[in-house]
């Protein structure tokens, strides 16, 4: 059995989100408490396994936990509980929906470059027309098209004018 | 005109004595054919009185030789030579009368005439100099409007040229300003629902390489 700590603990790719990490939670309580109830029921009794999401069993296999053990399953959940109180998390606003394939990439680049357990929380914001909008605990990024014609605007005005001339 | 009219009462004048002059006559010879001569005043009244039998004599056989003559086939003859001689008259005079009233017509009319010519032309002189007045102040008035005109009209095209000047800044500036606002708006509004967050990724990934450090750090000090 590989007990990770909580510093070495590895979120899956798939798990991207505060709301992604949120409801694994809620999936390995639901799994926790079914486990409890089996072990208490006659020996025969049908019952029914809840599903579980591709995140959670990504999650248990990287980090080699076992859910049919109720010490993993404590732990696994209170790594997650610690995980979503304290996680450091990036807001990022994009201009659309972004698809999932462009968050695993970001998520990738992120838990490498930044924090191996970064979440992020997405946003959807308009009017950036292009890029997207970083805001830290503290600190705010604009990386949009705007931003970029704000910074560019001398040069803007400059091509603007000859184009005028 | 008055000398007209009083040629005109001068010869209905002369026409009427002449008239009544042929009717005393004529009248005379009518009614007063056996009128007394007054006899002269002698010295001797008893000569005087044997006369005047002789001649209340004579008289009387005058009478009656006048009577004789003067009878009345005679007095009728007298009274139709009369009413000849009248009627005569009185159509000669009409002729001249009748003469002198178309002399006086012409005149009149010519008087009338060139009365009336002068007072027209009088008038119309008077009409004409006002109507020359009026139209010297409608044209002094057009005048002053027409300069009121142009003088308004360029100072409401310097106020407009000002305003249109002072706009163009104004618009001017203002894209300026929101030069970059507006060029993102186009370009959003023109090809926002075609740019693909995927093709974005390598900008952002180079944006948050170039913003590593203050991220990572930021995300250690909150952590």
């Amino acid at each position: 059995m590989a007990h990770d700590t909580k510093a070495e603990f590895q979120l899956p790719l798939s798990l991207v989100t505060i709301v992604d990490l949120s409801r694994t939670r809620r999936e390995l309580a639901a799994v926790d408490e079914f486990m409890l109830q089996a072990s208490v029921r006659k020996t025969g009794a049908r019952a029914q396994l809840p599903k579980t999401s591709h995140a959670l069993e990504e999650m248990v296999r990287a980090n080699g936990y076992n859910l049919l053990e109720a010490n993993d399953r404590t732990h696994l959940i209170e790594i997650l509980t610690q995980l979503q109180k304290k996680a450091p998390t990036i807001h990022m606003s994009f201009a659309v929906d972004p698809p999932a394939a462009a968050l695993n990439r970001l998520i990738t680049w992120l838990r490498q470059e930044i924090h191996p357990q970064l979440l992020l929380q997405v946003g959807l914001q308009p009017s950036i027309a292009a890029g997207c909008i970083v805001r830290t605990g503290s600190k705010y990024f604009d990386f949009s098209l705007r931003k970029h014609f704000e910074t560019n605007e001398k040069l803007l005005l400059t091509k603007l004018h000859e184009g005028v001339v | 005109m008055g000398t007209t009219v009083v040629h005109i009462v001068g010869y209905i004048l002369i026409v009427s004595a002449i008239v009544f002059g042929a009717l005393g006559a004529i009248l005379a010879l009518l009614h007063d054919p056996h009128k007394p001569k007054k006899s002269a005043k002698g010295s001797a009244k008893a000569a005087a009185e044997s006369q005047a039998e002789s001649s209340q004599a004579y008289s009387e056989v005058a009478e009656k030789d006048v009577e004789h003559i003067f009878n009345n086939e005679f007095r009728e003859e007298l009274r139709n030579r009369g009413r000849l001689h009248f009627e005569k008259i009185i159509g000669e005079n009409a002729m001249f009368l009748q003469q002198d009233l178309r002399l006086t017509t012409s005149q009149l009319n010519d008087y009338m005439k060139q009365e009336i010519t002068r007072t027209l032309k009088d008038e119309f002189g008077k009409y004409e100099e006002s109507i020359m007045d009026a139209k010297q102040l409608a044209i002094d008035s057009i005048s002053k409007t027409q300069q009121a005109i142009e003088e308004q009209r360029e100072i409401l095209g310097k106020q407009l040229k000002d305003q249109v000047a002072s706009e163009k800044l104004r618009l001017i500036t203002h894209f300026e300003q929101n030069m970059a606002e507006i060029i993102n708006h186009y370009v959003l509004a023109a090809i926002g629902d075609q740019i693909d967050l995927s093709d974005q990724l390598e900008y952002i990934l180079n944006d948050l390489e170039t913003n590593k450090k203050a991220i990572l750090e930021d995300i250690q000090n909150g952590a």
